[in-house]
This record gives C-alpha cells, sequence and structure tokens, in this order.
C-alpha cells in the first residue's frame, strides 16, 4: 500500500513539477524592466509641490535622521523668506534606502521611488547634486502644499490666506 | 545648614528665597516641571499656568492642592509631587489650550531644535490637537536687521517685554493689543533700539523672534559645532558661544557666565561675528599687495627680520599668547616693541593697570552708589547692562559726561566738558553722590576720562569707603593684557627708533597704526622712513592694504588664547572650528563632500598667530629660545592655566602693583572759550564689528557732533597732524563747546579726547 502512496505522492510532485512548463515566472533583469510594486523603497528624490514648486525647506530633518548620515544641505532664503534648499547632496554609494528621511521629511519632499540600481565608474559620481535630485512632479503624494498648511506668509499667500486661518487680528484695538 | 524641599520623592537642596521652579531647575531636575514664563534672570510671573506641581501639607488637615512652582517659595521639608495623573493632565492641557493657535511652523522656524515649546510640548506628552477650527494670525513687524518677528507663534508668556523693558530698560519695545490678542513689538516697524535687543532671540521660549543674522545662512543647531568662547569686542569679556558649520561660523550665542554677563549678551557682541566671514577678510597671505603663497611671505619677512632693523607693534586687539609670542620673538632679537600705538595709550593702559582690584559686572549690579563717568553704552555694553540691573534694585546713579547718553536720562546726569572730568573726578570723595551708600563703584570709560583722570580717580578711591571699587572700560578685548609687559615709554622708543632711521621695517599685529588706532597721525607721518610694514591681521584694514607684507591669521573663535578682561581675568578661549573655504557645488564632483559624508577635505583658513611666529622663530633658527622665553612669560603672568568652561583667573595684585608708579603724560590745558574733543561711538562700533554688514547698516552717520546752538553745516578741524573735514551733525544732548567725533577723526588729526581743538566753521556747501 505504501509503494502505491509513495508512487503517486511522486506523481502529483512532477504533476506539479510539469504544470509549470511554458510558464515563465523569472524575469530576466536587467534585460526587462521589473514590474515594482507602488511601496518599493528606491533611491530618494526631491519632489515638487502641486504648484510645481520645490517642497524641501530646508528643515535638515532628513540629514538628521540618517543613519549613513549621506545628506548634506544648506538652506537658503528666497526674497520672500520661503526657506528652500540652497545646495542638497546625497551619497548614493552611502544610502542603503532605509527611507528614514522619508519618514521624517514633514512636507513630504524626500521621497524613495524606484530607481534602485544604478552603477558608476567613482565613487565620487555618487554624490547627487539638488540638479539631479529634484524631479518634475509630486511624487506618490499629489495634493500636499506644506505651505499652505504653515502660518508664515509668502510672496503669494498673505497672512490669514493659509487653510484653516483667520483673518489677522488688529492689535490696536482694545474692544473685548 | 542645609536646605532641602522633596519633588517626587527626591532631595532638592535650596538657597532661602528660591522657589521651587528656580532651585529645581539649578538642581538640574527640571524634567519633571514644564515652565515657560519663568526665566533664572528674570523671575517669576505666573502667566502661563504650565509650571504645576501638587503640594502635600505637613499636616493631614487640608488637603493636597495643586500650585504653581514658581510662584511657590522653597521651604524645609515641602512635599511636592507631579507623578501624579492629575498633575500630568493640568499639564498636558494647560499646554494644549497654549497650542490651540499654534501655526503649523516647526519645519520653517528657526528656533526648531532649540524650541523650548518644543521640548515642553514631548515632555508634557500632547502630540495630538484636539481644536481643529481655524488658527488666530498676525501680521509681522519689521524690527530691522538683527531680530525677526513671526507673532503666530507666541505663547504670550511675556518673557520678552519683561526682558526689553524690566531689565533692558528699552523703551521702543512693548506689548499691544487686548484679551487673546496680545501682540509683542514695537509701535511701529523700525530697528529695535535697544544694544541689548539681540537677547530677545534667546529669552523668548518659542520662534517668535529669531537671529535675523543666522537666518540668512541658517542651520540647524544639532549641525552646528559649538564650543567655549571669549567676546573679542570689547574689554568686558562675556563668555560665548559660537557655532560653526562647514567651516563658517554662524551664529553667537550666550553662555551663561554669572560672574560677568549672566544670561545675556550685547548686540556687538552677539552680531559683530561676520568679521570672520566678511568678504573683506584676508585668507590669503599678500605680498606687495598681490595675493602670494605662504613660504614666499614668511621669507620675505625673515629676510627683513634678519637684517636687524625691525620694530614690533602688538595689540590690545589680539589675544594674550600671540602678544607675548611677538614680545618673545622681540626679546629674542633685541628690537624694539611696543604693544600700544601711542604714549597716551600706553599712559591709559596703565593708569587703567594701576586701579585696584576692579568689580565684577555681577558685584556692580549690586552696587546702590554707581557714578558713571563718559558713554558707557557705547564702549562696554554689558557694563551698561549691569548698571540697570543695580537701577532696578534701587541704586543711585550719577553720571559724568559731556552728552545726555540713555544711561544718564536714567539717573542724575551732569553735563561736563571733557577737561572737567578729570576735577570734577578728583572731588567726587566729598560728593553727596556717592554719601550714604554701602557700596559705591565707579565706572569710567578710559578714553574719555584719560590718563591723568583715571589716576584722579585712584586717587579718589583712596579717600573713599575701603569697599568702594572702580573699574574702567575700553572697547578693546585684551588692552590689560597687552600692557602687562608694555614697560613705560615703549611706543616713545619705538617711534624714535624709526625717527633716527635705527629700524626701516615694523611687523605689526593685530594693529592698524596707519589707520585708526590712537596716534595713527603720527604714525603717517614716519610712513615715510619706513621701507616695509608687515601686518598679521584678520580684518582688511588701512594698515593691511599698504602693507608689504599681510599675513592673514585665525579669528577668534578658529584658534585658542587668553583675554584678560578689565577686571585682569585671564581667560581662555578654545577653537570651535577650521576655517574652511565653503564649496557650495561640487561641480567636479565630489570635491565639496564634507568630511563627515564621506567627502574630501576642504582647504584649511589662516593658521593663529603664534603659528607664524613659531614659523618665523624657526627660519631665524631661534626658536628654542623663542619658545623658552615665550613660557617664561605666560608662567610669569598666568601661572595657572585657565579652564575655558571656568571663570578664569584673576591676574594677582602684585603684578598691578608695578603700574602704580608709571609717569603721567602732561595734560593739555583748556580754557572755556577753546572748543574741546571728545569721543563719539556708538553701542556696535568697534573695528572688527565694523566690517559686519546687518550690524553695522544700523551705525549712526559720520560726522561731527556739537550742540544745535552752532549753525554750520560742515566744520574743518585743524590738528597737529592734519586737518579733518566733516559735517556737522546737531545733536541736542551735547554740551555747548563740545565736538564729539569718531576715533578714526582723532587718529586723523592726532589729537586725543578732551583735548583742545581750532575749528573753521562752514556755513554753507
Ligand atoms: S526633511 Fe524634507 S523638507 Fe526637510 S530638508 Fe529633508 S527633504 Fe527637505
Ligand atoms: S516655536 Fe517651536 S513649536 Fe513653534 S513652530 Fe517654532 S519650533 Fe515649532
Ligand atoms: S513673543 Fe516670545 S517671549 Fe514674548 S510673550 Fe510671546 S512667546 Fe513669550
Ligand atoms: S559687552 Fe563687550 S564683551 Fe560683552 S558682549 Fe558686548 S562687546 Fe562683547
Ligand atoms: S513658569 Fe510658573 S506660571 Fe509660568
Amino acid at each position: 500500500m505504501s509503494v502505491w502512496r509513495n508512487i503517486s505522492e511522486l506523481g502529483a510532485g512532477l504533476w506539479t513539477t510539469l504544470r509549470q512548463l511554458g510558464r515563465t515566472s523569472t524575469v530576466s533583469y536587467p534585460e526587462e524592466p521589473l514590474n515594482l510594486p507602488p511601496r518599493w523603497r528606491g533611491r530618494p528624490v526631491l519632489t515638487r509641490d502641486p504648484d510645481g514648486d520645490e517642497r524641501c525647506v530646508a528643515c535638515q530633518l532628513c540629514s538628521a535622521v540618517c543613519p549613513t548620515r549621506c545628506i548634506e544641505l544648506q538652506a537658503g532664503e528666497r526674497p520672500d523668506t520661503r526657506r528652500y534648499p540652497l545646495t542638497f547632496r546625497i551619497n548614493f554609494s552611502r544610502c542603503i534606502y532605509c527611507g528614514l528621511c522619508e519618514e521624517a521629511c514633514p512636507t513630504l519632499a524626500i521621497q524613495l521611488l524606484d530607481e534602485f540600481a544604478f552603477s558608476k565608474e567613482h565613487h565620487a559620481d555618487f554624490i547627487y547634486e539638488k540638479e539631479a535630485l529634484l524631479i518634475d512632479g509630486t511624487g506618490k503624494h499629489p495634493h500636499y502644499n506644506f505651505y499652505r498648511h504653515s502660518g508664515v506668509a509668502l510672496q503669494d499667500k498673505d497672512k490669514g490666506e493659509g487653510i484653516n486661518e483667520k483673518t489677522p487680528v488688529n492689535v490696536r484695538s482694545n474692544l473685548p | 545648614m542645609k536646605h532641602v524641599f522633596f519633588l517626587d520623592g527626591q532631595e532638592i537642596p535650596f538657597i532661602p528665597g528660591q522657589n521651587v521652579l528656580e532651585a529645581a531647575i539649578a538642581a538640574g531636575k527640571d524634567q519633571q516641571i514644564p515652565y515657560f514664563c519663568f526665566h533664572p534672570a528674570l523671575g517669576s510671573l505666573g502667566a502661563c499656568r504650565q509650571c504645576a506641581v501638587k503640594m502635600y501639607s505637613h499636616d493631614s488637615k487640608h488637603p493636597p492642592r495643586i500650585t504653581m512652582a514658581c510662584l511657590l517659595p522653597a521651604s524645609d521639608g515641602l512635599q511636592l509631587v507631579t507623578l501624579e495623573d492629575d498633575v500630568h493632565t493640568e499639564h498636558r492641557e494647560i499646554i494644549e489650550l497654549l497650542m490651540t493657535n499654534h501655526p503649523l511652523d516647526c519645519p520653517v522656524c528657526d528656533e526648531g531644535g532649540q524650541c523650548h515649546l518644543q521640548d515642553m510640548t514631548v515632555q508634557t506628552g500632547h502630540s495630538v490637537r484636539h481644536y481643529s477650527g481655524p488658527k488666530r494670525t498676525y501680521r509681522n513687524q519689521d524690527l530691522g536687521p538683527l531680530v525677526y518677528q513671526e507673532m503666530n507663534r507666541c505663547i504670550t508668556c511675556y518673557r520678552c517685554v519683561r526682558f526689553y523693558q524690566d531689565a533692558a530698560q528699552g523703551e521702543d519695545f512693548g506689548v499691544f493689543g487686548s484679551r487673546n490678542r496680545v501682540s509683542f513689538g514695537r509701535l511701529e516697524d523700525g530697528p529695535l533700539e535697544s544694544p541689548f535687543s539681540g537677547n530677545l532671540v534667546e529669552v523668548c521660549p518659542t520662534g517668535v523672534f529669531t537671529d535675523k543674522v543666522f537666518r540668512h545662512d541658517y542651520v540647524r543647531v544639532w549641525d552646528l559645532q559649538q564650543g567655549p568662547s571669549v567676546c573679542p569686542h570689547c574689554a568686558v569679556g562675556c563668555n560665548t558661544t559660537p557655532g560653526a558649520r562647514l567651516g563658517t561660523l554662524r551664529r553667537i550665542r550666550n553662555r551663561i557666565r554669572p560672574e560677568i554677563n549672566g544670561h545675556f549678551l550685547c548686540d556687538r557682541g552677539r552680531y559683530a561675528f561676520p568679521y570672520a566671514t566678511a568678504n573683506s577678510r584676508p585668507l590669503q597671505p599678500r605680498l606687495q599687495g598681490e595675493p602670494s603663497r605662504q613660504d614666499a611671505v614668511l621669507r620675505q619677512l625673515a629676510s627683513r627680520l634678519e637684517e636687524g632693523r625691525s620694530g614690533f607693534l602688538g595689540s590690545p586687539r589680539e589675544d594674550l599668547h600671540s602678544n607675548l609670542g611677538l614680545f618673545a620673538l622681540a626679546d629674542c632679537l633685541h628690537a624694539p616693541f611696543a604693544a600700544v600705538t601711542s604714549s597716551w595709550a600706553e599712559a591709559l593702559a596703565q593708569q587703567c593697570l594701576a586701579l585696584p582690584q576692579a568689580p565684577s559686572l555681577q558685584e556692580v549690579a549690586a552696587a546702590d552708589r554707581i557714578v558713571v563717568i563718559g558713554d558707557l553704552d557705547s564702549i562696554a555694553p554689558m557694563a551698561g547692562f549691569a548698571v540697570r540691573q543695580a537701577l532696578r534694585q534701587g541704586a543711585r546713579l550719577t553720571v559724568l559726561a559731556s552728552s545726555r547718553t540713555e544711561l544718564a536720562q536714567k539717573g542724575d546726569y551732569r553735563p561736563l566738558r571733557p577737561s572737567a572730568l578729570r576735577d570734577q573726578v578728583a572731588r567726587l570723595a566729598d560728593d553727596p553722590c556717592l554719601q550714604g551708600g554701602r557700596f559705591p563703584v565707579l565706572l569710567a570709560t578710559a578714553e574719555t576720562l584719560g590718563p591723568s583722570g583715571l589716576y584722579a580717580l585712584r586717587k579718589t578711591l583712596e579717600k573713599l569707603p575701603a569697599n568702594a571699587r572702580a573699574g574702567a572700560f575700553v572697547n578693546r578685548p585684551n588692552l590689560f593684557g597687552a600692557a602687562y609687559f608694555a614697560a613705560d615709554g615703549h611706543t616713545e622708543r619705538l617711534q624714535q627708533a624709526l625717527r633716527q632711521r635705527k629700524i626701516n621695517h615694523l611687523l605689526c599685529l593685530g594693529a592698524d597704526p596707519l589707520g585708526e588706532d590712537w596716534g595713527a597721525g603720527t604714525w603717517r607721518t614716519l610712513a615715510p622712513g619706513l621701507d616695509g610694514l608687515t601686518l598679521l591681521d584678520m580684518v582688511d584694514s588701512e594698515t593691511a592694504r599698504s602693507a608689504e607684507a599681510l599675513i592673514p591669521v585665525a579669528a577668534f573663535p578658529e584658534r585658542a588664547g587668553l583675554f584678560v578682561n578689565y577686571e585682569g581675568r585671564i581667560q581662555a578661549f578654545s577653537p570651535v572650528y577650521r576655517r574652511e573655504a565653503q564649496v557650495l557645488h561640487s561641480a567636479v564632483h565630489g570635491s565639496g563632500f564634507p568630511e563627515a559624508a564621506g567627502g574630501l577635505k576642504h582647504p584649511l583658513g589662516p593658521p593663529p598667530p603664534l603659528f607664524w611666529l613659531g614659523r618665523l622663530a624657526e627660519m631665524l633658527h631661534l626658536h628654542e629660545a623663542w619658545q623658552k622665553r615665550l613660557d617664561f612669560y605666560l608662567h610669569f603672568l598666568c601661572p595657572e592655566q585657565p579652564d575655558p568652561e571656568g571663570p578664569g583667573v584673576l591676574l594677582p595684585d602684585t603684578i598691578r602693583a608695578r603700574f602704580e608708579i608709571a609717569a603721567l603724560p602732561a595734560t593739555r590745558a583748556v580754557t572755556p572759550e577753546q572748543w574741546e574733543l571728545d569721543i563719539f561711538r556708538w553701542y556696535g562700533g568697534e573695528t572688527l564689528a565694523d566690517t559686519a554688514d546687518e550690524l553695522h547698516s544700523l551705525a549712526p552717520a559720520r560726522g561731527l557732533r556739537v550742540h544745535p546752538d552752532v549753525q554750520a553745516v560742515a566744520a574743518t578741524l585743524h590738528g597737529p597732524c592734519g586737518d579733518l573735514q566733516l559735517p556737522v551733525i546737531a545733536c541736542a544732548e551735547m554740551v555747548q563747546g563740545v565736538i564729539a567725533i569718531d576715533q578714526e577723526g582723532f587718529a586723523e588729526l592726532g589729537l586725543y579726547p578732551g583735548d583742545p581743538v581750532e575749528v573753521s566753521w562752514e556755513q554753507s556747501r
């Protein structure tokens, strides 16, 4: 009896194998592109807000949280006091795609998109400057615009014009 | 007897008179008590209701109750608790109330990372805002180039007004509006007028007031390199914490030193630092005005020194170490050396040193009879701040000056011509203004009073009660250190050697003998006899521009050194950062990446003077002798190396005694009909500070200040070294017959404060 069982189980296993004949699940990467899930963590990029302006406000939270200390930036200030990164570099020969910067970023500027494998001849070429990091899009978050929520005034947004803000108080009034 | 109370079962020691919060903070046990409106230097107000603690009574008759720690006087055996639910709920709910209208600003708020409000919010566990309605907003004010306002972030703790109006006694800042619409600022937009306005940045626990200069080159505090330093902008020697990143200096914050500056700094100390980042700062050696290489300049200088016809000139602007290094080199070469640029300044320094031990600013703040001579605020602002603290305690202030300064408006003002100051000071011992006090203090601006006035001050002090103290101030950080090894007549001997062509080369350290230093007029007339002048300095001065060789040196936060302040307190500062050329874009990949992130090193900034002097001694084969002398002098002046984190060490009185016999230069007699010169300065003015753009933009216009009864638009002053033409600025606060000009003016004329001067007035242009 056990002989028959053994044979039938062998047959079942063989059938499972034979069933796969003709199907391919191996992607011949890199010749063929990968279909990555949307939450894939590739290399970080800097995104833009829905108005097309750069999102990053140079708060340095990403560089503070980065465990490999591979992000380095210097804040700049526009004439209307809007903060932006004057320089922003990431050393991709050190980045480990951990996603902590994305998690720390309060403006959703830095996002880990799908590029994950890239090679260079020199280590130094892995240092990406802002031009190489900033993309022309909103990335995974199409609607968020930090400056509409914050209380600071900008060229195109006066006090009280932000989301959920009252008009500025009249400090000259002593009326109750 | 040791006094203690108990906070959550832990013993907290206190001094009678302290409140519970103060004692808990002093003991480093404030993690359990969040607070906002209390400030160690401003006291309690009880406005924020944040510092709740639960107090258990000694008996069981009264139930325990919640009370404010900052308003509760500490008493022995008090049992306080914060770890119970109702206290914690109170903490969390109060902070939620304060945060109701708080904007979502942290990412763009310069306070972030050093924000008391952030810390307290995290500490109390308030993480979700229940209020979702619209938030109150304010329009900001433009408060000038130093302080940035973002009014939305206010939590109405009133620290700012309490500092500005009560502590700094400024008049152009206050609170406006009513109920939950109060706002803190000026009546109208415009620069804050107080010389202490920058402290708002540190006093405000939120990001309402932030540093506007830092803002333009901002970096989060966690990325700053910081360390202990000493302010190099006047003789007070306030303790500072410079912050730098990527090889450039970004800001200066206060470092608490109870004996001197306490919790505060003046605006010069806080905002003059851009001298270290200014575009005009020399960073490369220059030979004949052209950029050159280190060794070329050193070789040139060594060959000059080998000729044996060099003189050496130190400076009260440089630290003790470097001056001693120069002195030691001069000594090795048997060359003439002077520490200051004129005999008058030499006599001034010696008379300052001859004064008995000066009071610390902490002691000044405790004085009850104060006489101020000259415009103290414009020379040593924090000394003026200490006087204000004494005034708050009810001290009686008398100001002797040739113009009604801001301080004079707060006390009895005696308008006096500079030449009358000396006699007035000599008579002060019997003056009613000093009678009846416990602790009289006399504070003089040394240059206004002059050497003979300082001598009179010393004699007056001998007649006053033994606890009376006097201090003299200059706007140089190390006059007292530089002068210690300057014997009588050094400067005259150096100038004489030049006149007699015994020397034809001058090696200067941090001095500006051809620009604005005292006696520059004389140096200019002697300059044709110089074949070459070498300067070691960190600012692009007049002398730097005409020097044969210019050797750049490290700025003070970039090196270690010693300053001797007006009390004779030797304070050490240590290097905080290394100056590096900031690479804003790595055009060549990799060259701009910081070391921390695996990049390459940037070219380093200039080394300190001692390094250059050592190299020079090596090239002259004198290194061993030089080092031995340097160590000897250093050990003589400062047997015990002060710790940069400590309060410094006071020079022994025996060293002071050497100067009591110093010769006094003759003073010129002035008749009442003659015009008399006084020095005009403003609180932000000083050689290094003048290269700081933001601060300097507040500088008053250059001109000749006289009482408005003079009808003229301009005037030419005639002095022994040249003429000076300046526009007339009518100034109602001035005494008649006195003309106030800046130090450059004195340098051009070859005159000194209190000298008579010939004037030709011009009625129209
Ligand atoms: S955390 Fe975001 S906003 Fe802040 S510096 Fe990084 S990318 Fe910019
Ligand atoms: S004041 Fe503090 S809590 Fe408020 S936005 Fe600024 S950093 Fe954040
Ligand atoms: S501005 Fe700052 S210091 Fe002044 S009340 Fe508001 S939070 Fe307090
Ligand atoms: S008082 Fe003098 S030492 Fe103190 S901060 Fe001001 S300039 Fe610096
Ligand atoms: S700190 Fe006690 S009430 Fe504000």
